[in-house]
């Protein structure tokens, strides 16, 4: 897929003469010795059986060791990763940042923890008895919360260090959507969570309340039961091997939050191609990270492995060793990954033949007959009209790199406008910030600030300026 | 695709059996299966891609299986491949999205991409109820010209009848 041709528009400081391979211990930030670790982490490649779990909490270095673990691992090997990360949000394959993401409330981060930690119900499994406070530092709070487009497809899932992520590669032969799921409800079984189970949409649910004899999904169901998603599924097929994926709630003090996370306010306005999420109640499942990490790799070695396989810890500085994760993270965290691989969706301030519904209160905010509807297709507007004018100058902009909608519109329009209040509701729309500290306000921008500081230094080169 | 192909019959056998029972896909189906087969030289990879040659093997459409198609259940989105690319056998060139799974097609000769079927980024269900036409408002995915290499590669594939044995034993491997 001609995925690394997108590097370099990225990171275009790059000293034309170097080449990527074997820079990146080089680079590393932290010293420190990287080749014995390095060796251990690539060397079980092809082992039958392998269990690798991730020190770093950056999403983009997890998904890449993930991603090179599912690429150049032996074809009959069978392997079981695990990681969590620091807040994200994390959209599918096939999705559309400004419609799934509020793009704004990523930028401010966590702010302060919530005195609840959850809106739910508390644990089904008795109690929050392993509640993290990992992210209640100020420090973490105030960091933007990363936002990645991942390889695989499916629906947008919030992550922090309460949340724990296990991964499956396998061969085709043995695959199945629901395989592995049950895999880890049988490891939340083992750790109390006894009404946890697979739903018909692959994901990992915990009945709550009620007498048992459940049969929905989906929040209240009949008997007073409440059903809670847990765990998200989502899979990456290849021709030779086959992922499967998933989030698992232990103990995140942020589900309060992740609802309007995952609310855009472009979402009434945005008819979007590719994959929309769906909503689901969610809670925590009450579990510590390392309880869980246990049970998961036992029930695995017992599907597996027959005790033998020993869990590698895989830290940050033998991840970015080895130069298929360094090329990894370098590719997800460009704007053309990110924005730039969004399916073609239209956005109009009004309804039209293509998306009729009627569109929400917030379009009283701007000027009286103030319309616009345009067209963007991989992240680049293809068609626009403005209240009736041609703005041809709209066309072929690149929307993630819009760094003030009140200028774009100004120097699109052929006579002197007023943009102010359309151009700062279009900004609101597309999560563009223009406060007077800010360089850009482009949401393009927002990739190279969501990186971890500790691997930024290892996924450049060239004159080390960031 | 070999591994959603099996997937789905093991895990899903009720979303299996409803696509197979569709009034609409089931018909239409079968139809774009015998009409395509008649007019051109139809391969197919073990990964469930079809390719179409011309007569004198110089051009060729591909696509995905109906088989394959059948086991994905709804396609909700397709990655198209970028027109222009020179790819081998075996590259991945672009993917389908269903049930949360993006899986790659493949080349499956060496070629180059001339044209996508760009009414599948519009319409991606196409492939549900089209998946081996190759015909205008068909569920092919990319035309393509044939490289020298491409003509060999053409060895390593199966023709209809193979693909039909091929695919009536895979569940039981």
């Amino acid at each position: 897929m001609a995925l690394t041709s997108r590097l370099s528009r990225v990171f275009p400081r790059r000293a034309p003469s170097t080449a990527t391979p074997a820079r990146a211990p080089s680079r590393t930030r932290t010293p420190g010795p990287t080749t014995p670790t390095a060796r251990a982490f690539t060397q079980s490649l092809s082992a039958p059986v392998q269990i690798y779990r991730s020190t770093s909490t950056d999403p983009y270095l997890n998904l890449s060791i993930e991603h090179h673990l599912l690429q150049h691992s032996d074809p009959a090997s069978t392997i079981l990763f695990l990681y969590a990360n620091r807040p994200t949000v994390v959209i599918g394959r096939n999705q559309n940042p400004w419609l799934e993401v509020n793009l704004h409330q990523l930028r401010q981060g966590l702010g302060p923890p919530l005195q609840s930690p959850s809106p739910s119900p508390s644990s089904p499994a008795g109690g929050q008895t392993a509640q993290q406070q990992e992210d209640a530092s100020p420090g973490t709070n105030a960091a933007p919360i990363a936002l990645v487009r991942r390889r695989s497809g499916g629906g947008t899932v919030f992550h922090d260090a309460g949340n724990v992520n296990y991964s499956v590669i396998c061969p085709p032969a043995v695959f199945d959507r629901d395989r592995h799921a049950e895999m880890v409800v049988r490891a939340l079984r083992r750790l109390g969570v006894l009404r946890a189970r697979v739903n018909g949409r692959h994901d990992i649910v915990v009945d709550v309340g009620g007498e048992g004899g459940i049969d929905g999904d989906g929040g209240r169901t009949g008997g007073g039961v409440q059903t809670f998603k847990v765990s998200g599924s989502a899979y990456k097929l290849t021709r030779t091997r086959s992922l499967h994926h998933g989030t698992c709630l232990l103990s995140s003090p942020n589900l309060g939050r992740v609802s309007g996370l995952l609310r855009s306010p472009a979402e009434g306005f945005i008819k979007a191609r590719g994959v929309e999420s769906v909503r689901s109640p969610i809670c925590n499942v009450g579990v510590g990270a390392d309880a869980f990490v246990e049970a998961v790799v036992r029930e695995f070695r017992t599907m597996y492995g027959h005790g033998t396989a020993r869990t590698q810890v895989v830290g940050e500085e033998e991840a970015l060793a080895t130069e298929g994760v360094v090329k990894g993270v370098r590719e997800l965290t460009t704007p053309e990954w990110i924005f730039g691989q969004t399916p073609q969706f239209t956005f109009s301030t009004c309804p039209t033949e293509d998306d009729a519904r009627e569109r929400p209160p917030s379009v009283d905010d701007l000027p009286d007959g103030f319309q616009a509807n345009f067209t963007v297709r991989h992240g680049e507007i293809t068609s626009a009209a403005v209240s009736g004018l041609e703005y041809h100058d709209l066309t072929r902009q690149r929307l993630h790199y819009i760094q003030d909608w009140k200028r774009t519109l100004a120097r699109a329009s052929p006579t002197p406008v007023d943009t102010d209040v359309a151009g700062d509701w279009l900004n609101h729309m597309f999560g563009i910030e223009t406060a007077a500290d800010k360089a850009s306000g482009a949401v393009a921008e927002m990739a190279v600030g969501m990186i971890s500081d500790s691997i930024v230094g290892s996924i450049r080169d060239g004159d080390g300026t960031p | 695709m070999a591994s959603i192909a099996r997937c789905l019959r093991v895990a899903r056998p009720s979303a299996f059996s409803a696509v197979i029972q569709s009034p609409v896909s089931r018909p239409i189906g079968l139809r774009s299966f015998s009409v395509t087969a008649t007019n051109a030289i139809r391969k197919y990879t073990k990964e469930h891609e079809w390719i179409d040659l011309s007569a004198d093997k110089k051009t060729g459409v591909l696509g995905i299986s109906e088989y394959a198609a059948k086991a994905l259940g709804d396609i909700v989105y397709v990655e198209l491949p970028d027109e222009g690319r020179e790819v081998a056998a075996g590259d991945a060139i672009g993917a389908v999205e269903s049930v949360k799974s993006a899986a790659d097609i493949n080349a499956p000769i060496a070629c180059k991409i001339t044209q996508i079927n760009t009414l599948l980024e519009e319409k991606p269900g196409t492939i549900n109820q089209v998946p081996e036409d190759d015909s205008h408002g068909g569920g092919w995915i990319a035309k393509v010209q044939i490289t020298e290499q491409g003509v060999q590669d053409l060895e390593n594939l199966m023709d209809t009848a193979a693909y039909a044995e091929f695919t009536a034993t895979e569940g039981d491997h």
